[in-house]
């Protein structure tokens, strides 16, 4: 997929970013950022002409059991360039800014990480649970998630947390 | 003074043509669309949280469960992540073969696209012409892996068993086949006047539309963006074929129609030289009975049916993934139905969901 | 005065009759009887027919074989369709309005039934001759219009309400091109009477002398009769089945019925006022001309319907508005002026 974002244009962002970091020993690497920073920085990404990142080609989030690690893919169809930027946040209280004020079709991707990984979206537009039920409490794509146990109340299908195995 | 007063129709989940268990909330007044939202989840499986507890080889089912109509695309995409991940280098003639089958089952999905679509718009004879033709498709999937639509053939390092010369000649009697198969499609629905009446200058997506939206695949070619991941990645053995993007100009329901039987025509050109080339040696690489890919993480895309397949595949060194993210681009192209149904008649939403092609499978992982 | 097979048939009847009651009165009452049952038996017949023939020749256009499994080459499919509606369980829908709900699919099937009347079969077959033959057939038949209405919008489901609505906005569409069109043969036949219309047909079918009406006929024809391309009211991929979506079993085998019923009615109308009725060459009778230019006339909305894909309603709309309209009005102008030249010469 086109070839990687040079490691001279990442050192040019680290200088802008004070909290950019990347591994310069990997061949690809990530583009690793503050959670404070990231909007600026993907504006940057987006908007300077000569990196124009106008594709968010993916974007998901990985928990890593004692932090969460939001991933975004983006490409530039003008210079077929694509770079990792990589966020680490709080696990307890997983927070970051909304892509949707950047690349408005990340809405429903966003939706579905928040869904599955319980990480919130500050300025998300819309941001309700996508795959899961409404009244569903847990996130599945956590490592430590157990799923919940279905049972009808009233006519209305609820979940709960399940009752010790033994 | 009468009062008029919208209403929201639930379209679906059962409902015959929203292509599976989607369900709209379309807002409605009289039978004018107001708005369209799509709400989904009817059939999540969960498909990434079971691949996190299956190893990389037993993933690849799954895979095949995504987008059923056209699983060797999503075998294709997953299988070039993992290869990616761990380093393995593919021979030339499976290469090879996982173009021919890729392309064909292409065309087969396709082929229920253009089905789904007559038999929204009321013409259930198109329906079965078009899966008179698939099923011609799924013969040969029978004929080179025993499967007709899960076809779990492309595996890591390859594909399953080699392309027997009966699959390969009667591939060669399909594409023959083509050009008829098509002019007989151009006489029943493309001339049609109702037909072209209902599909164009509907639901328009304009090419700003399209971007901001990060749609994908024919969707967004029909608005005339080239973004074809075939030719700018070259993935595979696609750098070594000749074929053309087809692009859209208005991107409205018609161009969304008429880049698939162009597309199919481009396929059937691919396939054609894939056979005319096709080289001789292994069709599968050597790979470790236990594949266990190095600690870190990789993201390959594919163009499928619908758009940009993605996988993201973080390991941590076991035999089994990490984390595996699918960049579903159904997912991706139905946040668009929102805009395509605003201002339409009731009757046009149907067609807006057909030719968007959604597949729940894939939507809803 | 009269000739034909059937016509001798009914005349040695009454005699029969005569000769045994000697009331004519009570002769008339039982005539009518008979005719009107030997009608109904005709159209539940063509329902029978029409399901088996209606899928064989959807099958036959869709490249498949079509039923094959009950009965002989799938004859008796039919039969096992109907044992099937009778058995399935009757469910009423919550929050309906009731008495509407159950009446709409009875009322439908009147109009359906009643129009047969005016039919002539044969050379004097004909059950009601009346003066205004056309005219009343016409207002018959737009009364179908309400069992719909009534059925959608009691059903208690939009997408009934929906269909429900459709139908009347159709109904405006299509009826007054269709009534412009026939303007045409009444002004050529100068009667309204329907056996006079076939009677003006002897020499020359009006297929000939109207071909702009026809085309026009055919097309409100299968709206009216919702036929695709125009089956609007039930168009199954967006509005489920439009005011029948919360009928199930007998009820909605009664809309099944009508359905039917009206599909040979449009074949009868055509053949009737413009294929000559039952004219034809001598070495058939009547009443088997009649039979066999109806079923090619079914046979051609069937193939027209399962050729095309649904039109839109506001498509629809405009054509009979702003097309159809118009046509008929130049239509109406050709006739009379051709009608005087004719006179002139």
């Amino acid at each position: 997929m086109g070839t990687y974002f040079e490691l001279d244009k990442l050192d040019l962002l680290k200088a802008q970013f004070d909290t950019a970091e990347y591994d310069a020993e990997q061949a690809e690497p990530a583009l690793y950022i503050g959670k404070e920073q990231l909007l600026d920085l993907m504006r940057v990404l987006r908007e300077t002409p000569t990196y124009s990142f106008d594709r968010m080609g993916m974007l998901t989030a990985v928990d890593y059991k004692d932090y969460i690690e939001m991933v975004y893919s983006l490409y530039s169809r003008r210079y077929d360039k694509w770079v990792t930027v990589k966020v680490k946040l709080d696990r307890d209280n997983p927070e970051v800014e909304s892509m949707t004020q950047i690349w408005e079709g990340t809405n429903f991707e966003e939706r579905e990480t928040y869904d599955l990984m319980g990480v919130k979206f500050l300025h998300h537009p819309d941001l309700r649970r996508i795959l899961m039920p409404d009244n569903y409490e847990a996130h599945p794509l956590r490592k430590d998630f157990v799923p919940l146990e279905p049972r009808i109340e009233g006519g209305v299908l609820t979940w709960h947390k399940q009752r010790s195995m033994s | 003074m009468a009062q008029t007063e919208k209403y929201v129709l639930n379209m679906g989940p059962q409902h015959p043509s929203t292509h599976g268990v989607l369900q709209v909330q379309v807002e409605l007044d009289g039978e004018n669309i107001v708005g369209a939202k799509p709400v989904m989840g009817y059939l999540h499986r969960g498909i990434e949280k079971l691949m996190e507890s299956r190893t990389y080889v037993q993933c690849v089912p799954f895979t095949d469960r995504l987008d059923y109509v056209s699983a060797m695309n999503n075998n294709l995409g997953f299988c070039m992540a993992v290869e990616k991940l761990a380093g393995i280098e593919v021979p030339e003639r499976a290469e090879y073969i996982r173009v021919i089958c890729a392309e064909l089952n292409r065309i087969a999905s396709h082929h229920v696209f253009i089905g789904s679509l007559t038999n929204d718009l009321g013409s259930a004879t198109g329906m079965i012409y078009a899966f008179r033709d698939r099923e011609k498709i799924l013969d040969l999937f029978n004929i080179i892996c025993g499967a007709r639509m899960t076809a779990h053939y492309i595996r890591i390092g390859g594909v399953a068993a080699d392309a027997q010369d009966e699959f390969l000649r009667d591939t060669q009697k399909f594409i023959d086949y083509v050009p008829e198969m098509l002019d007989e499609y151009n006489k029943l629905f493309s001339g049609n006047e109702i037909f072209q009446a209902r599909m164009k200058k509907t639901s328009i997506i304009t090419k700003e539309m399209a971007l901001k939206f990060g749609m994908s695949g024919p969707n967004i070619r029909a608005s005339g963006v080239d973004y074809d991941i075939r030719k700018i990645d070259k993935y595979g053995a696609y750098g070594k074929f000749d074929f053309d993007v087809p692009l859209g100009k208005r991107g409205d329901n018609w161009d969304r129609y008429m880049i698939r039987m162009k597309e199919i025509a481009e396929s059937a050109k691919i396939i054609q030289q894939a056979l005319d080339n096709m080289p001789e040696g292994p069709y599968m690489a050597k790979v470790p009975k236990v594949l266990r890919p190095p600690k870190g993480d990789a993201y390959h895309r594919v163009e499928n049916t619908r758009g940009e397949l993605g996988f993201y595949i973080v390991s941590d060194g076991s035999t089994k993934p990490y984390r595996v993210h699918i960049r579903r681009p159904s997912f991706v192209n139905l946040q668009a139905l929102d805009t395509m149904c605003k201002g339409m008649l009731l009757a046009d939403a149907v067609t807006a969901f057909a030719t968007i092609d959604p597949l729940m499978g894939e939507v809803d992982c | 005065m009269h000739s034909g097979i059937l016509y001798s048939l009914g005349q040695s009847l009454r005699e029969i009759l005569t000769s045994l009651i000697g009331v004519p009165i009570l002769v008339d009452l039982l005539m009518t009887i008979i005719c009107a049952t030997i009608l109904l038996l005709i159209m539940a017949t063509s329902a029978l027919v029409f399901t088996l023939g209606e899928r064989k020749i959807c099958a036959f256009i869709q490249v498949r074989i079509g039923p094959n499994r009950v009965g002989p080459g799938g004859l008796l499919q039919s039969v096992a369709d109907m044992l099937k509606l009778m058995d399935k369980e009757d469910i009423v829908p919550r929050g309906i309005d009731t008495w509407l709900w159950v009446l709409s699919p009875i009322l439908l099937l009147v109009p359906s039934a009643l129009i047969y009347a005016f039919f002539p079969f044969d050379d004097g077959v004909i059950l009601a001759d009346v003066n205004v033959g056309l005219f009343l057939l016409i207002a018959i038949t737009s009364q179908t219009v309400l069992p719909f209405l009534m059925g959608g919008y009691s059903s208690n489901s939009k997408y009934a309400l929906i269909g429900g609505m459709r139908t009347v906005a159709q109904m405006l569409g299509y009826e007054v091109p269709m009534v412009f069109a026939l303007m045409g043969i009444v002004m050529i036949t100068g009667s309204l009477k329907m056996s006079a219309i076939v009677e003006a047909q002897s020499d020359v079918w009006f297929i000939v002398l109207q071909p702009l009406a026809f085309l026009i006929y055919i097309i409100t024809a299968l709206v009216e009769s919702n036929r695709p391309p125009f089956n609007i009211v039930e168009g199954e991929s967006e509005i489920i089945a439009g005011p029948f979506t919360e009928y199930t079993g007998m009820r909605w085998a009664l809309f099944f019925l009508a359905e039917f019923s009206n599909l040979m009615c449009i074949g009868i109308l055509t053949t009737t006022l413009f294929l000559g009725g039952w004219h034809g060459p001598d070495f058939l009778p009547g009443f088997c001309w009649f039979w066999i230019k109806t079923f090619l006339c079914v046979l051609f909305y069937q193939w027209v319907g399962w050729t095309f894909p649904r039109a839109r309603v506001d498509s629809m709309l405009s054509f009979g508005w702003k097309v159809l309209l118009p046509i008929a009005l130049i239509n109406v102008l050709l006739t009379g002026v051709g009608i005087y030249v004719y006179n002139v010469m």
